[in-house]
């Protein structure tokens, strides 16, 4: 087991000493660069901001039913509320989200590629094909992963102040006090980093998957479970880690 | 022209390869002939480089493939074409971006000159009007021709075709096993080919090595092989009736 584990990490660092080599033309990485960003972090807009819109308006009803006692100004739910969503919610378990979504997809796709001889056509041309296929996925994911994360907070937030204007749970005043009181600008850096690293690591560990996959197509659906587990665990010790490095 | 000198593989401890010994010359279709698990294929990976033979040398002209540093296999690679068994062509590129791909990453041309290059290809292999087509739109027989195509697109000096003529019906089988053949005679390629389906082999066979269980028993050409002198190759050539009957005199 720790032969088995030691084998893969070190695979997966020569791995990506085989991704960061320089392009062969940059004219092709940046056509694939935006491809990639279309494919990845465009197309997730729609299902982060349905999942924060609605986690937004929880969030309010939650903290709300937890925080009755009327010595607690009402503004704190809305602070709270916000600190939850910058904090924890629209970095990590929105890259728990997408780590299913985005995980899935490079996976099954270069491990599809893998088996049906198209990487080792590539490599005959004399292409570098973890150059060519993966760099352009983990650019693209870990540069423009925060404007999900700044996404997600803008629609949760608006998520919470439709849920208080429809239910009037709090003032909407006080809500609106809440997520602008006690504003911590490092909070929003710590956040957009975590979502960089997580989203670096999903889409590194999705296409190390891929990229040794073999047995057919069982082997492709293999690896692309066993990058989203691998992935979901990794992004949670991070997490714990980032943090106290970042906020103690 | 490729040379292979007492080549060896093995994969942990049981021996794939027995010392094998063979010239590919330029202009002529080279087959690998045997039963399935012959070796066959594993032949073709040391060939091409993506297995490393335990012993033994490869060379290409007068350049041994294991004294050729990483560099030197790159622009080798470039002189390469592979028709691999199930095409291989890219799912994310069309047609015509299938045959330009290798293009783009080695020659400085404009899109017009690599356009033009790609249709001058596709027409060579009668892919006419499917320029705008995904690999998955295409049937088996043209997939084989674009990949063909691909495989022709930089000019190459040698060509590799692993199983040209898996999963196609007898009609397309001829029509790509010709087109193999005009295009190496016409473009004086070294051509080696892998299969065991004998009609190829009598078609265009104009070097026939035969491997069985690792050992290239037998050497030849399409006209030879139905007088074999060797009992494996004989079994071999006997299991497709048409060559049975005529090896037995029926015809």
């Amino acid at each position: 087991m720790v032969k088995m584990f030691l084998e893969s990490t070190g695979r997966y660092f020569l791995f990506l000493k085989a991704v960061f080599r320089r392009p062969e033309k940059w004219k092709i990485f940046w056509r694939q660069f935006i491809n990639e960003s279309d494919k990845l972090i465009i197309s997730s807009v729609l299902l982060v901001g349905v999942i924060s819109l609605f986690i937004g308006g929880v969030l309010v009803i939650q903290t709300a039913s937890n925080l009755e006692n009327p010595i607690i100004d009402k503004m704190y739910i809305g602070y709270m509320v916000r600190e939850s969503l910058i904090l924890e919610f629209c970095s990590t378990m929105v890259a728990l989200i997408l780590a299913g979504k985005m995980g899935s997809n490079i996976s099954s796709e270069i491990g599809s590629m893998r088996i049906t001889e198209q990487i080792d056509a590539m490599e005959m041309m004399g292409v570098n094909s973890a150059g060519f296929l993966v760099l352009p996925k983990i650019t693209a994911a870990t540069i423009l992963s925060p404007f999900l994360m700044l996404l997600s907070l803008a629609l949760g937030l608006v998520g919470g102040y439709v849920v208080v204007e429809a239910t009037q749970i709090i003032p909407t005043a006080s809500y609106i006090t809440g997520i602008k009181a006690f504003y911590n600008g490092f909070y929003i850096f710590y956040s957009c980093f975590k979502m960089s690293l997580f989203c670096f690591m999903i889409s590194s560990i999705a296409a190390f998957n891929g990229y040794y996959a073999k047995g057919g197509s069982l082997g492709v659906g293999r690896s692309s479970t066993k990058a989203i587990v691998v992935t979901s665990i990794l992004i949670l010790m991070a997490d714990l880690i980032v943090t106290q490095l970042m906020l103690y | 022209m490729i040379k292979v000198e007492n080549l060896n593989k093995s994969f942990d401890g049981v021996p794939v390869l027995k010392n094998i010994s063979v010239t590919y010359e330029p202009g002529r279709c080279n087959m690998i002939i045997g039963a399935s698990g012959s070796g066959k294929t594993v032949l073709l990976k040391n060939l091409i480089g993506l297995l490393e033979p335990d012993s033994g040398e490869i060379c290409y002209g007068d350049r041994k493939l294991s004294e050729m540093k990483e560099k030197e296999k790159k622009q080798l690679r470039q002189s390469i074409g592979i028709l691999f068994q199930g095409s291989a062509l890219f799912d994310f590129a069309t047609v015509i971006e299938n045959v330009m791909f290798p293009m783009e990453f080695f020659t400085d041309w404009s899109k017009a000159q690599m356009k033009e290059r790609a249709q001058y290809c596709l027409e060579k292999v009668n892919v006419i009007g499917s320029d705008g087509k995904y690999p998955n739109e295409l049937s088996g027989g043209m997939q084989k021709r674009v990949g063909i195509a691909r495989a022709i697109a930089l000019n190459p000096s040698y060509l590799f075709c692993d199983e040209p003529n898996s999963g196609l019906d007898p009609y397309t089988s001829i029509l790509i096993d010709r087109l193999i053949s005009d295009l190496t005679r016409e473009f004086n390629m070294t051509t080696v080919v892998n299969t065991h389906d004998m009609n190829s082999i009598l078609e265009i066979g104009d070097r026939i090595g035969f491997i069985h269980e690792g050992e290239m028993l037998w050497q030849g050409d399409n006209k030879t092989i139905l007088q074999p002198d060797c009992q494996e190759l004989k079994d071999f050539v006997c299991a497709n009736t048409l060559a049975r009957n005529i090896i037995e005199g029926r015809y």
